[in-house]
């Protein structure tokens, strides 16, 4: 009886452990040779499966209400949505590489140069196939803030798919005056002591960045390779500056917020009284959804604020790469952008360039209302600087909490 | 037995393997092999020492004040709490879920919580900022409150039972009769019946709050913070050569508590055949 039991209990660890040996091989064709309409025809009736953030809802209600039927109607792609941002894909993607996994459970991903970097250092990504989209010739590719993401070339392996420029928010009825360069920040904090912190994440080394930059002289200071020479220097004189002051910090400076959805809450709640965020801080949904108070105003830095653009990934197991593509062409095409625009809100930047667009499209561009409760985006570019090399961002995340969270 | 291997202690291994293979180096993708790079450098920063100490310091100030606080209830109100609401409103805790319990915490204590808002309205604060530091703090006040709420109602059931089970009333009787004053009974004999009972699964509770993820999370600080919170950070980080680092922290862990597990449970063994 028991050498039976004991059968049973072998063959089912067997079956669990032949079950996942055997991977299904998919064939490797290289459809980068194909035409498009070979690749269209390639997609029809598959399913893309997207991972992306999904912490915006008005992007959810974009890609919900919009993209995911709009996609099944004219090409009959099924996409599917499950959550997951920067460390989870890329966790997910290094973890399918060690264990072979050919087919991925993921075809297309939504990054930023932090990923993109993390994903190129891994091999993570499949391209070059930008330039193969339809979509790609209203895109100006000599536009740094495009074809260069964190410093790294894009060389065709991810796709534009929208751009946002980091600002400042506050509440006009409660500050009359918003600093605008580091000396006034000090002033201010002095003045409002308790309203003003770091996140401990990427907004938050975002701003230490637009400090350093500010610090360095000139909108330009950052550009080019990391330099550990001018790190050393700058980010000294930063930590100086905020241990100096960081008593007027939220929490006495003790304490830092883990992320930056805690900061736009307190700063509802009127705990703080200066926010930041990227797409303009978020300010224009925000307020629309009555988080904000109507007398909340974004605005830029003296020295710049850092704009960047975001884009959409192939990881290099995709098991459906085509369709992949015609979603991604799709996302980037005029239609996609600008129904984004006006649904997912004025504060969504697009990465189309009006003078390559066809008149009628240049005109509906032109056409969607204009922002209420942040400036004009010809008047923010100007006070655009662009991401600095990644390892900043390293950097600048492990000596704050060296330098200051546990000081 | 066979089945209960395969299903609890193999993947445990396995996965115990995986990331001691990982914290050498030897395993991920951008691993190159053999070193001994993370080990120190996790060794030489102390943060993983001082998270220990602190994870254990307050798992075990919420132990002991759960301990105590239901002790005292436990025996206050032994009459009252065998009836059937009452009973019932101690049951509700053990059903919320730690991450809940912590988004209570956080609602009422924080600075524009509930507390926050009716002392501002009797005019006590005038300001959100004069508000105690009760959620974020340095001295981790949300995070063992939270642990106590979740905590407390448990023991206060288990006591209950012990008392019921182990005939502590007749003993106590027995004991005023023999010419003890009730703090002798309460101290000498009922307190140490129930403690001698149950005190495997307080240092189980210890070892659980230890290990706590969701509750630090959301109540503590930056700096130090919690084991598990440490652990998760450490994985998730951007720079992905240090990846390894997280593994060492979590074999690290790993030992500790199955050490202790193994230390408890043969004592355990012990004060049985001893009895």
């Amino acid at each position: 009886m028991n050498s039976i039991k004991l059968c049973l209990q072998l063959a089912f660890i067997g079956l669990l452990w032949s079950s996942c040996v055997n991977e299904s091989t998919v064939p490797e064709t290289d459809i980068l040779h194909d035409s498009w309409s070979e690749i269209e025809k390639k997609a029809e009736g598959s399913t893309v499966a997207f991972m992306m953030w999904q912490g915006s809802p008005v992007l959810n209600e974009y890609i919900n209400n919009y993209l995911v039927p709009t996609l099944k109607e004219k090409y009959d792609i099924r996409l599917e949505i499950s959550g997951g941002q920067g460390p989870e894909i890329v966790k997910l993607v290094m973890g399918e590489k060690q264990a072979n996994v050919d087919d991925g459970q993921v075809d297309m991903v939504w990054i930023n140069g932090e990923t993109f970097f993390q994903l190129r250092k891994i091999d993570g990504l499949w391209g070059p196939f930008v330039e193969k989209l339809p979509s790609s010739e209203y895109v100006n590719f000599d536009n740094k803030f495009i074809s260069v993401d964190f410093q790294q070339p894009i060389e065709y392996m991810e796709a534009p798919w929208g751009m946002g420029q980091f600002a400042l928010v506050y509440d006009t009825a409660r500050t009359a005056v918003p600093p605008r360069n580091l000396t006034e920040l000090e002033t201010y904090i002095k003045a409002n002591p308790g309203s003003f912190t770091i996140s401990n994440d990427f907004s938050g080394m975002t701003l230490l960045k637009v400090f350093m930059a500010e610090l360095g002289g000139s909108p330009g200071s950052l550009d080019g390779p990391f330099d550990q020479v001018k790190y050393d220097k700058l980010s000294k004189q930063l930590w100086d500056f905020i241990n100096s002051n960081k008593r007027y910090f939220w929490k006495k400076g003790t304490n830092f917020p883990k992320e930056h959805t805690k900061m736009d809450q307190m700063f509802a709640t009127g705990e703080l009284g200066l926010i930041y965020g990227f797409s303009e801080g978020g300010v224009e949904s925000k307020v629309e959804q009555g988080l904000y108070p109507k007398s909340t105003r974004a605005y830029v830095w003296d020295n710049g604020t850092v704009l960047n653009s975001n884009f959409l990934g192939i990881p290099y197991n995709s098991g459906n790469k085509a369709g992949a593509m015609v979603a991604i062409n799709f996302m980037m095409s005029p239609e996609g952008q600008y129904n984004r625009k006006v649904i997912s809100g004025r504060e969504s930047r697009t990465i189309l360039d009006m003078d390559l667009l066809p008149e009628e499209w240049k005109q509906k561009f032109e056409n969607v209302p204009k922002r209420k409760y942040s400036p004009d985006q010809e008047v923010m570019a100007q006070k655009a600087i662009q991401e600095p090399a990644p390892e900043y961002m390293i950097n600048l995340f492990e000596d704050f909490r060296t330098e200051v969270i546990e000081k | 037995m066979l089945f209960f291997v395969l299903i609890g202690v193999v993947p445990f291994c396995a996965a115990f393997i995986y990331a001691l293979l990982y914290s050498f180096g030897m395993v991920g993708v951008l691993n190159t092999g053999f070193t001994l790079a993370f080990w120190k450098s996790v060794f030489a920063s102390g943060e993983v020492l001082g998270s220990f100490g602190y994870s254990a310091v307050v798992a075990a100030i919420s132990v002991l004040l759960s301990v105590s606080i239901a002790m005292w209830v436990a025996l206050k109100f032994t009459r009252e709490l065998n009836k059937r609401f009452l009973s019932f409103i101690i049951y509700l805790p053990l059903a919320i879920p730690g991450i809940v319990a912590a988004f209570f915490t956080f609602q009422l204590f924080s600075k524009a919580g509930f507390f926050s808002r009716i002392a501002y309205s009797f005019g006590w604060i005038t300001k959100v900022r004069f508000f105690p530091d009760l959620v974020n703090d340095q001295l981790s006040i949300g995070i063992m409150l939270t642990f106590i709420t979740v905590v407390m109602p448990f023991f206060v059931l288990l006591f209950l039972n012990v008392y019921k089970n182990e005939r502590v009333e007749e003993l106590s009787k027995l004991a005023f009769s023999l010419g003890a004053n009730s703090s002798q009974v309460t101290w000498k004999v009922t307190i140490p019946i129930i403690l001698r009972k149950t005190w495997t699964l307080i240092a189980l509770y210890f070892i659980f709050l230890l290990g706590a993820y969701e509750v630090p999370l959301i109540l503590g600080q930056e700096s130090p913070q919690m084991l598990s919170v440490l652990i998760i950070r450490e994985l998730n980080q951007y720079d992905l050569s240090k990846i390894s680092e997280g593994y060492v922290v979590a074999v690290i862990y790993t030992i500790v508590v199955s050490l202790a597990a193994i230390a408890l449970f043969s004592r355990k063994k012990m004060t049985l055949n001893e009895i």
